[in-house]
């Protein structure tokens, strides 16, 4: 059953799942998918390329799949998807990609809280929180759990690493290496997330591994290909060491410095 | 009279006062109240438990007492109380309590400029100016007559006393006691308010005592218990300063330093 409010305008092209219930005054247009379960509140516009999961709760005023804000734009047919269990706070605006069949992508079980901008092409990873009020830049990748403080811009093109933290009203300009925690200006790496890591239920085990890994990146006299190179040596098999390698292989506007 | 727009949709249970005027595509939820001469403007949503006084302004687009971005938020009822004479505007976001305190509580004559976020249990005292896109965290207490300027943004559970000026862009982290002046990354105390003291007619005795107790408190070389314990044998009995005092021991984040 599907439950639209008579005043709500909902193409005929646009595929809806079971179960969705569509608010007053919100308009879904053509190119449109919503899956089951999924609840979309008063004022929203749901445009042309957007792809709903199941199960999300997308509140007041919400603008999903809005053309770009890049200069001499055209409207391209490109999409945005986004997971299950997501949940979507007041005047959130996600933009859809700037190159022809691109995605901007948000994961599963992701927060978005209110007033946070998602620009186009961006991709962010499953159980993130993104606070009040952060406004993300072009092609910015956010892995899985990470959190963004409130009132944070992030530059385009930056990278935040998974289980990171970045502290609320800084600025991210560099990239953020995963289970770290980063703050003040210009941005710098604290220490470990330990208590986003503790919550998820990381060992103390994997911890020390961890703070032994950033010890060789921040605390050394090596530069970060040197340190890169230690870590590989030191720590042959462990996973979460190639995780940071990886991270520090993709980055390329360089990882935030001590 | 009241007067609501023909596509504005108002519940037959919500309250409404004499004289109310509500703008196009407006939403009423059921279980609210709202006082005499109280305005709202167009496509703004009045969540179920908003307590609105009289002669309250509300422009477009707010979302009143909608749900916390708690997560520990289970659909417990709550309330938002918006004080008279109180004028809120464009984009606001004003979240009702979650089962802490159960309540959000927006003073008299507050201001609350466009894009600002009060997030769950805050308290706004009366004659608070917001200025734009503060964004307010959970819990927080801004004391009477104190002025967050635009672009602020305050943690969650931290403490504006009364007569602060929160300068522009600076993020609250810690308490501010009364009568002062923070701003910079990481906050800090930057001297007293004398712009608003000037403003409310503030006596010159009342100015002296409060210069010569932040002289202790600030300029003395002694720590904060130190300078508490000076300051209750200097000023015996002194309302200002028994109210710094009172201010002081309650913090639980504590102080701004200098």
């Amino acid at each position: 059953m599907i439950n639209i409010h008579p005043t709500a305008i909902v193409s005929n092209n646009a595929k809806i799942g079971d179960n969705v219930s569509i608010g007053p005054f919100s308009i879904i247009y053509d190119d449109v998918e919503i899956g089951n379960n999924t609840s979309i509140a008063s004022h929203c516009v749901i445009y042309n390329g957007a792809r709903i999961g199941n199960n999300c709760k997308i509140y007041q005023g919400v603008s999903i799949s809005h053309i770009p804000q890049v200069s001499k734009i055209q409207d391209v047919h490109s999409f945005v998807s986004i997971g299950d269990d997501t949940v979507i706070h007041e005047f959130v605006t996600i933009h859809k990609a700037s190159k022809e069949g691109g995605f901007t992508s948000i994961g599963k079980n992701v927060l978005l809280m209110a007033y946070s901008h998602i620009a186009h092409d961006v991709k962010i990873g499953d159980n993130c929180i993104i606070v009040n009020a952060v406004q993300i830049g072009g092609h910015v990748q956010i892995d899985d759990w990470a959190i963004i403080g409130g009132s944070t811009p992030i530059h385009q093109f930056c990278l935040v690493g998974k289980h990171a933290m970045v502290g609320a009203a800084f600025k991210v300009v560099k990239d953020v290496p995963p289970f770290v925690l980063a703050g003040e200006e210009p941005m710098r790496y604290i220490g470990l997330n330990s208590v986003g890591l503790k919550r998820r239920g990381f060992s103390s085990q994997q911890m020390e591994t961890l703070k032994k890994i950033y010890k060789l990146i921040y605390d050394s006299s090596l530069n970060v290909s040197q340190a890169k190179d230690k870590i590989k040596e030191l720590f042959p098999d462990e996973p979460l060491a190639k995780d940071v390698i990886d991270f520090i292989d993709r980055s390329k506007r360089g990882i935030i410095p001590r | 009279m009241v007067e609501i727009h023909p596509t504005a949709l108002v519940s037959n249970k919500a309250k409404l006062g004499n004289n109310v005027s509500i703008g196009a595509y407006s939403i009423i939820q059921d279980d609210v109240e709202i006082g005499d001469n109280t305005k709202i403007g167009s496509n703004s949503v009045i969540y179920n438990g908003a307590r609105i006084g009289n002669n309250v302004t509300i422009l477009n687009s707010a979302s009143i007492s909608h749900i916390p971005q708690d997560k520990k938020f289970h659909g417990e009822y709550s309330l938002l109380y918006i004080g008279d004479n109180s004028v809120i505007c464009d984009f606001t976001t004003l979240h009702r309590g979650t089962e802490a305190t159960e309540k959000t509580v927006i003073g008299s004559n507050v201001v609350i400029c466009q894009y600002s976020h009060i997030a769950h249990d805050c308290v706004i005292s009366d004659n608070v100016f917001i200025g734009s896109f503060v964004q307010i965290g959970g819990h927080v207490e801004i004391d009477e007559f104190s002025v967050m300027e635009d672009f602020t943004s305050a943690h969650q559970f931290c403490r504006v006393g009364k007569y602060v000026t929160v300068l522009s862009t600076y993020k609250v982290s810690m308490d501010l006691p009364p009568f002062i002046i923070a701003g910079k990354k990481p906050i800090k105390f930057l001297g007293l308010n004398f712009e608003l003291f000037e403003k409310y007619n503030f006596s010159q005795d009342k100015i002296n005592t409060i210069t010569n107790a932040y002289n202790i408190l600030y300029n003395s070389g002694l720590n904060f218990s130190q300078a508490k314990n000076e300051l209750a044998k200097k000023f015996s009995n002194d309302e200002i300063v028994d109210e710094i005092l009172k201010f002081l021991n309650n913090s639980s984040r504590g102080i701004v330093g200098k």
